[in-house]
């Protein structure tokens, strides 16, 4: 089981090196769902990325055993969240993934989530307002508080991230112009 | 003309309450969670309490869909469960308001990095066997761990900065 997987790696790691790898992956498949929420699949499709940087669907499909399916939702996700990015290989219809760096020390995915941050504020801003401007009308309609206590959560803790970003800038800001 | 202005004023109600869903949903999905762990997720955020048949009844998930969504929210601390003694259901109500339970995920934070530094410790270990040095990979596990030993320290004192930011912000907003 272990010799077929290993003789399908996309890389030729040695056998002993991708045994530390996959140590790696578990560690992550197991503790990221539990810190952050991480969907497992996500988790260990994102450590490979983590390690190796550029992958295709084939690849991650003969390093993770998950189906094509699975693969073809994860690496999407990771488009979505902005981890990785999707290129065409040329002369072929095939697509490569690839993450540069990782996504703490890239300045393009904190430039991304701030706006991604600001354009969430705008929205749950404006959501209030309508709540604000029909609120003699709507307060004894059932949910109206409930939705209401949300968006000003979620605003509340919205307004936090900027002091956050600030910090994640300050702090890891060297290393990001260092890996530049 | 009363009753249509109120199911106007509902319609408008609801529409702000599926844009809301759909927003926390997209916030999940970009957090790397399933998408409907999401929206179960918003649902939950919402409704700050609720069973698995009203969660069935909300998404038009299948039971066995959210009990594995209510067990990943309950290890991570959103929410807790309690059983009902006439109905023996359980109710899952969420442990904090959404800025708490958000400022508690950071602070687990510190507790993953710490939970990170120590395996890596053993990784460095395992790799440091001179003879896999030349070994296809090695470089590829090598710039791994470089990169994980500079930036775990400074999240670190990311996460500790935040912590007194946030100590300070909530009683503020409190009063």
């Amino acid at each position: 089981m272990t010799s077929s997987k290993v003789s399908q790696d996309p890389h030729r790691f040695d056998p002993e090196i991708r045994q530390i790898e996959q140590e790696i992956v578990e560690f992550f498949a197991e503790k990221s769902p539990e810190f952050t929420g991480r969907h497992p699949i996500i988790a260990t499709v994102l450590t490979y990325f983590d390690i190796r940087r550029s992958l295709t669907q084939q690849d991650l499909q003969d390093l993770t055993g998950f189906s094509a399916g699975t693969i073809s939702k994860s690496v999407r996700q990771l488009v979505d969240m902005n981890l990785i990015t999707k290129e065409t290989i040329p002369g072929s219809h095939k697509h490569i993934y690839r993450m540069e760096k990782l996504p703490f020390t890239s300045a393009r995915y904190f430039f991304r989530t701030e706006k991604l941050l600001e354009e969430m504020e705008k929205e749950l801003k404006e959501m209030k307002d309508t709540l604000d401007t029909h609120a003699e009308e709507m307060k004894d309609i059932k949910g109206y508080q409930k939705i209401y206590t949300t968006i000003t959560q979620l605003l509340e803790l919205i307004s936090t991230m900027p002091t956050f970003m600030a910090l994640i800038d300050e702090e890891i800001g060297k290393f990001i112009k260092e890996n530049k | 003309m009363k009753n249509n202005k109120h199911r106007l004023i509902e319609r408008k109600l609801r529409t702000v309450e599926k844009r809301l869903i759909d927003l926390i949903t997209n916030m999940g999905y970009l957090k790397g969670r399933s998408h409907k762990a999401s929206e179960i997720t918003a649902h939950i955020y919402i409704h700050q309490e609720a069973t698995q048949k009203i969660l069935r009844k909300l998404t038009g998930y299948s039971l066995g869909t959210i009990s594995t969504a209510l067990q990943a929210l309950e290890k991570q601390g959103v929410v807790n469960k309690h059983s009902d003694p006439d109905t023996h259901e359980y109710h899952y109500e969420l442990d904090g308001t959404i800025s708490q339970i958000g400022f508690r995920s950071l602070t687990d934070v510190q507790r993953y990095l710490s939970q990170m530094k120590e395996f890596f410790r053993e990784i460095e270990a395992k790799l440091s066997h001179p003879h896999l040095s030349t070994k296809k990979g090695y470089e590829n596990i090598r710039r791994f761990l470089d990169e994980m030993n500079t930036l775990i320290p400074a999240y670190e004192r990311v996460m500790q900065r935040f912590q007194t930011f946030t100590s300070d912000f909530k009683p503020k907003r409190e009063v």
